[in-house]
C-alpha cells in the first residue's frame, strides 16, 4: 500500500514575474485519496497541469507511476485518468459518441458495455444521444468523469471534482471515489470543499500561493481535536 | 461593448505573438501594397488603366466575400463565436443587453478591424507608391471606392449565409438559377464594369454614391431578416454516427472532423461561401484577365489558382478546434495534424469535381490530367507551407507579421513554376508530382515542429 505513484521533487512553475509553484516536493502513495486544498489562484490547477504533462515546470522532476512525466507525458496520460477543471466535451459529438471517441483514443476494445455501465451509473438516460454543446454544465461534468475512468487508470487526477454536480451525483461521486481507492487505485484532486475533502480523502495537501504549508493524513487532523476547515483557516493565516 | 471587444480581439492575436509584432502586421499589409504598386507602370503598359482599377476593386470585392463567407454563417457564427465562454460576446448575455445589440457590436468590431488591419494599409501603401508612380488618381474617392467593393463583398456574402442558415434548400434554388443564367448567357464582361463602387471611382456621381449605398444597405437589411439569433439548446437525439463513420475512416480525429463539419451547420455552407463563392469570382475575374491580356491556358492558371484556394479548406478544419481539449488524453499535438491532413485531402473530392466541371466548361477536357497534377501540386504545397508556417493555429498566427511574410515569400515559388511550366508547354505539368516530395517533407518537418511547440505563457 505504501508504494509511491506520484512524486514532485522541488518543483517551481513561473508564467513571467508570477511564481505559481514555489519548490514544491510531495508524494502521494498508492491507493490513497489525495486531496491538494488551497483558496483560488494558489496553484492547485498548475500542480495538476504539470504531474499530467499539460505544461511543463520551470525547475524540478515529476514522476507518476515510475515514469518521468517531463520526458514521456503521453505515456503518463496513455495511464492515468484526467479530470480538468475547464475543458468540456466537443460541442459536435454527443455524449455517447464522446466517450467512443474516448474510447478509440485509448483504443479500448469492446468499449460498448463500459459506456453503458458509466451511463447508467451516471443516470444520463436519452441524454448520451444529445450534442454535448445542448447538455448543461452538470451533465457535460458527468461526462468528462466518465471518460477519466473508462480505461480504469491507476492513478486519476481530478480538478474540482464536484463542480456543477447536483447533491445526489455528489454523493454517487464520493462513494465511487472512495471504492475506487479501495481497490488500491489512486486518486488525485483539488477541491475548494472542505467538507467533502474531510468525508473522503486519505490525506491532504495544503497550497497558498505556491507554496506547500502542509501535507498529512486526515487523521493527523483530526487526532488534533480540530476540524479540516479550522485547520486549513489557521494554516493560510485567516 | 464595442471597445471592450476591440481589445479582447486585440488579446485574442497578441498573447500568441506579442503585442509589437501584431501591431507591425499592418506595416507589412502597408509595404506589400507599396510594393505592388510600384510595378503599376509596367502593368498598366499591358492593361489599360480602367481595367487595372477594375481588377483592384474587384479584389476587394473578393475579400469582402472571403471575409463574409469565413466568419458569418448566421446562427453558426452566433453559436460558435458567442459560444466561446470567456469571450465578451457570451459573457454579455448576463448583461441587460439585446441579442441585436450584442450581434451589431461584434459586426461592426470586426468590420473596423479589418478596415484598420487590411484595407486602411492597402490604401496607405498606395499613397506612398504614387509618389514615384504619378497615378493620376484620388486618394480619398480610393479609400472610399474600395471600402465600398469590400462592403459589397461582404454584404453578398452575408445574404447568402443567412438565406443558407434560413433555409440551404432556398439558397441552393437561387445559386441554381443564377448559374443557370451565366450557362445560358455566358459570362457578359461588360457587366464587370457595372459594379457601383468601380463606376464611382472613375467618375464620381452622388447617384452612384447613392446606388452604391442602397445595395449594401438593402442586402445587409435582408441579411439581418434572415438571420437567426437562437441560443437554444436542442433536445434533438442523434444516433450514433462516430462509430459508423471510425469504422469505415479508421481514424477518430477525422471522424469527429467530418461529423463537425456535417453537424455545425455549416457544412454545406462553408463549402459555398468560402470556397465556391469565391472560386466562382476568380473564374469571371481570370475569365476577364485573359480577354484583355491572352497568354496560357486558362483552365491551367484556374487549376493552379484552384489549389490554392483548396488551402483555405484547412482553416476551416483548425478554426474550432483547440488543442487544449485533447491535452489530458494521451495525444500528440502531430496526431491532431496528421488527421486534419486526412480530413483535409478527403475534403478535396470537392476541389477534383469542380476540376471536371471546369474543364468542360472551358472546353479542356484533354487537359484534364495536366489539370489534376496542377491541382494536386499546388493545394498541397500551400496546405504544406500554411501547416509548417502555422499548425493548428492558422486563422490566429497569419497575423504575426513574419508568419504573414514567410508566407507569401514560400507559398510563391511552386504556383508560379506551375504557371510557368503551363506557360512554356503544358505537358510539363506532368512532371509535377515530383513536386509532391518537397510538400511530403515540409509536412514532416512540420510534426516535429509543432510537437516540440509550446504555447507562450504555458
Amino acid at each position: 500500500m505504501d508504494k509511491c505513484v506520484i512524486e514532485l521533487k522541488s518543483v517551481s512553475k513561473s508564467f513571467g514575474d508570477l511564481k505559481a509553484v514555489d519548490n514544491f516536493s510531495l508524494t502521494v502513495n498508492k491507493g490513497e485519496l489525495f486531496g491538494l486544498l488551497g483558496p483560488n489562484g494558489s496553484g492547485k490547477t498548475t500542480t495538476v497541469k504539470m504531474l499530467t504533462g499539460q505544461i511543463k515546470p520551470s525547475k524540478g522532476e515529476i514522476n507518476v507511476l515510475g515514469i518521468n512525466v517531463l520526458k514521456d507525458p503521453i505515456n503518463v496520460r496513455e495511464l492515468v485518468g484526467i479530470i480538468p477543471e475547464l475543458e468540456s466535451p466537443p460541442s459536435f459529438l454527443t455524449g455517447e459518441e464522446y466517450l467512443n471517441f474516448v474510447a478509440s483514443i485509448r483504443k479500448i476494445e469492446h468499449a460498448e458495455s463500459e459506456i453503458d455501465d458509466w451511463f447508467k451509473f451516471l443516470e444520463f438516460g436519452n441524454e448520451r444521444k444529445v450534442l454535448c454543446k445542448d447538455l448543461s454544465r452538470g451533465t457535460r461534468q458527468k461526462l468528462m468523469f466518465a471518460q477519466a475512468f473508462l480505461h480504469e487508470p491507476a492513478v486519476a487526477f481530478i480538478d474540482e471534482p464536484l463542480i456543477n454536480l447536483d447533491p445526489i451525483m455528489q454523493f454517487k461521486i464520493k462513494s465511487f471515489l472512495k471504492d475506487y481507492t479501495k481497490k488500491g487505485n489512486t486518486v488525485f484532486m483539488t477541491t475548494h470543499v472542505l467538507e467533502f475533502a474531510e468525508s473522503i480523502c486519505t490525506s491532504v495537501g495544503i497550497i497558498h500561493h505556491g507554496k506547500l504549508l502542509f501535507t498529512g493524513s486526515i487523521k493527523e487532523i483530526k487526532d488534533k481535536k480540530i476540524s479540516l476547515e479550522k485547520f486549513f483557516l489557521e494554516k493560510v493565516n485567516k | 461593448m464595442f471597445w471592450e471587444m476591440m481589445k479582447e480581439e486585440w488579446r485574442i492575436h497578441s498573447t500568441l505573438f506579442g503585442n509589437f509584432a501584431f501591431s507591425l502586421f499592418p506595416l507589412l499589409i502597408l509595404g506589400l501594397s507599396f510594393g505592388f504598386f510600384l510595378i503599376y507602370p509596367y502593368l498598366v503598359s499591358v492593361i489599360s488603366v480602367n481595367d487595372f482599377w477594375l481588377l483592384i476593386h474587384y479584389l476587394f470585392l473578393l475579400f469582402g466575400v472571403l471575409v463574409g463567407g469565413f466568419g458569418l454563417l448566421g446562427k453558426e457564427f452566433m453559436n460558435r463565436r458567442f459560444g466561446q465562454e470567456s469571450l465578451v460576446a457570451y459573457s454579455s448575455r448576463s448583461l441587460p443587453v439585446s441579442e441585436w445589440s450584442i450581434f451589431l457590436n461584434f459586426f461592426f468590431k470586426d468590420l473596423l478591424y479589418y478596415f484598420l488591419l487590411w484595407i486602411l494599409p492597402m490604401f496607405l501603401g498606395f499613397v506612398f507608391a504614387n509618389i514615384f508612380i504619378n497615378a493620376i488618381v484620388s486618394p480619398f474617392l480610393l479609400l472610399f471606392s474600395i471600402f465600398l467593393s469590400f462592403m459589397i463583398g461582404l454584404s453578398s456574402s452575408f445574404i447568402l449565409s443567412s438565406i443558407y442558415s434560413y433555409s440551404s434548400k432556398l439558397l441552393i434554388f437561387i445559386l441554381l438559377i443564377i448559374s443557370l443564367i451565366f450557362i445560358i448567357n455566358g459570362i457578359n464582361l461588360d457587366f464587370l464594369y457595372m459594379l457601383p463602387s468601380y463606376s464611382l471611382f472613375i467618375n464620381f456621381s452622388w447617384t452612384k454614391l447613392f446606388y452604391s449605398l442602397l445595395i449594401i444597405g438593402l442586402l445587409s437589411f435582408v441579411s439581418l431578416f434572415f438571420l437567426r439569433v437562437d441560443y437554444n439548446p436542442s433536445n434533438r437525439r442523434l444516433n450514433n454516427w462516430f462509430n459508423r463513420f471510425n469504422k469505415y475512416l479508421g481514424n477518430s480525429f477525422v471522424s469527429k472532423d467530418m461529423l463537425d463539419l456535417h453537424r455545425s451547420e455549416g457544412g454545406l455552407g462553408k463549402i459555398i461561401f468560402s470556397f465556391i463563392f469565391p472560386l466562382a469570382i476568380v473564374w469571371v475575374l481570370l475569365f476577364f484577365f485573359f480577354s484583355i491580356f491572352p497568354a496560357g491556358n486558362f483552365f491551367l492558371v484556374f487549376s493552379i489558382l484552384l489549389g490554392i484556394i483548396c488551402s483555405s479548406m484547412y482553416s476551416w478544419l483548425t478554426e474550432f478546434e483547440v488543442f487544449s481539449s485533447y491535452e489530458f488524453l494521451p495525444v500528440k499535438t502531430s496526431d491532431v495534424m496528421k488527421s486534419k491532413l486526412v480530413s483535409y485531402s478527403i475534403l478535396n473530392i470537392v476541389s477534383i469535381f469542380i476540376l471536371i466541371i471546369a474543364s468542360i466548361q472551358s472546353n479542356s477536357l484533354n487537359y484534364l490530367i495536366h489539370g489534376f497534377f496542377a491541382l494536386i501540386v499546388s493545394s498541397y504545397y500551400t496546405l504544406a507551407t500554411t501547416v509548417y508556417l502555422t499548425g493548428l493555429y492558422p486563422n490566429v498566427l497569419i497575423y504575426n507579421p513574419k508568419v504573414m511574410l514567410s508566407y507569401l515569400i514560400t507559398s510563391i515559388p511552386v504556383p508560379v513554376l506551375l504557371i510557368s511550366l503551363s506557360l512554356i508547354k503544358p505537358d510539363l505539368l506532368l512532371l509535377s508530382p515530383i513536386i509532391l516530395i518537397i510538400n511530403y517533407a515540409i509536412l514532416k518537418l512540420s510534426l516535429t515542429k509543432w510537437d516540440a511547440w509550446k504555447k507562450p505563457g504555458i
